[in-house]
């Protein structure tokens, strides 16, 4: 890895570039650059996941004309594709490069692809196919899922963790703040709060699982949101951050190029 | 003391050209229909946020009917085939998270469709009248084994 990285930093082809620094035994996500470029470590698989796509939108927002390179995953690939069709990042300022997720970590995931399609670091785990948690609770009575999840949404604190912590949630203006919907003195919030949320990663949710891994009080939203991401599959045939064209659900897709005017 | 016959409490979003038109037409021509409805006029059925659903069944409501002009006679052009694509997917989630998809209802009725409109309303206030009050929608307490 840090050979590859010293080339990217010292041919001057990336400002910066979002990889991982052991600190205390544990993978800390750094951005290298030339100052630090001695600090490189040599690659190593590791199940320790980081929101490491919202730090390099933070960075790209603040210097917009640099460009930054960033090790990625499976999921984070697929969110970086999301984050370009949605104009977050420009596609020729960001070069990556991809690791594949260990077989524990695939596993513990369910994921439906734990590696990226630019794989340069390990070998890819096998995929997963179906989700056992969503299955569970599908094979369960519909009254008996409702208590389910009520009584997991009762848990929460209204600490938005889920959404900062989303790779794809990078709107400015959220409606889950806004005062009229969503009643500010109450907790636990309206049980509304996280079916809106899942509402909105319909077509974008790119299974990364920070959202369940973040929350304090432990619901399991990663379920919500990957039967959120069957649901738009069986209805839409949309895969975010396979399919290439934009998202069905995202406002006027391509009926914007429809010809103005009577008709 | 006589138990007090459920009446069901349906939210109806209509679209300011064509469905609203068609329930004023049903009313202009006297047809009668359940007076369990109550209407919000929206310009078009494509600007119902999954978001005014979701808190319609917060706020108890038993039923929610949205209903707009026929795929192809949008005011706004394309605004019912989001509609369309949205509903659908809110169906899901809503069988998901165990409420019964059959309490939302998408409809096309026109501007000359008072007859369909009464005969909607008629059949979804049965509808929900037999699926009965919409279970409540506040975080309960913890089951056991959920922690």
């Amino acid at each position: 890895m840090n050979t590859k990285i010293r080339i990217l930093l010292q041919g001057g082809r990336v400002d910066g570039f979002f990889a991982y620094k052991t600190t205390s035994g544990f993978p800390f996500p750094t951005l290298f650059t030339l100052e630090n470029i001695q600090e490189l470590e040599t690659w190593r698989p590791t199940p320790a996941r980081y929101p490491i796509l919202k730090l390099l939108l933070a960075q790209a927002r603040k210097n917009p004309h640099a460009a930054y390179g960033i090790l990625v995953r499976g999921c984070e690939e697929r969110g970086l594709r999301e984050l370009f069709k949605y104009q977050q990042l420009e596609q020729d300022k960001v070069i990556i490069l991809g690791q594949a997720c260990t077989e524990g970590l695939a596993k513990y995931c369910e994921c439906w692809k734990p590696y990226p399609d630019a794989l340069d670091y390990g070998k890819p785990a096998p995929a997963m196919a179906k989700s056992r948690k969503v299955e569970e609770l599908e094979e369960q009575h519909r009254e008996a899922r409702l208590d389910w999840w009520l009584s997991h949404f009762n848990r929460c604190i209204r600490c938005y963790g889920c959404r900062d912590v989303c790779p794809v949630c990078f709107c400015t203006e959220c409606s889950l703040e806004h005062a009229e919907l969503m009643l500010g003195e109450i907790l636990p919030p309206d049980t509304s709060f996280h079916l809106v949320r899942a509402v909105h990663m319909g077509g974008r949710c790119i299974d990364c699982g920070l959202c369940e891994e973040v929350c304090p009080a432990r619901i399991p939203l990663r379920s919500l949101y990957k039967k959120i991401n069957r649901l738009i599959e069986e209805i839409l045939g949309y895969n975010p951050g396979i399919s290439k064209e934009k998202s069905p659900l995202s406002f006027l897709g391509e009926e914007m190029s429809l010809p103005s005017g009577p008709r | 003391m006589e138990e007090k016959k459920f009446e069901p409490r349906i939210l109806a979003f209509l679209c300011n050209w064509c469905s609203y038109a068609g329930a004023d037409l049903a009313g202009v021509s006297r047809l009668q229909y359940p007076s369990n409805i109550r209407v919000i006029r929206v310009t078009c059925s494509g600007t119902v946020s999954p978001h005014h659903i979701l808190h319609a069944f917060q706020k108890r409501a038993d039923g929610v009917l949205v209903a707009g002009c026929h795929i192809g006679d949008c005011h706004y052009i394309k605004g019912n085939y989001m509609t369309l694509k949205r509903l659908k997917f809110v169906e899901g989630l809503l069988d998901f998270a165990g409420y019964d998809p059959k309490r939302l209802r998408l409809e096309w009725i026109s501007a000359a469709e008072g007859i369909k409109f009464a005969g909607v309303v008629r059949e979804f206030t049965e509808t929900i009248r037999h699926l009965g009050p919409a279970p409540p929608f506040d975080a309960i307490p913890l089951l056991a084994g959920n922690m």
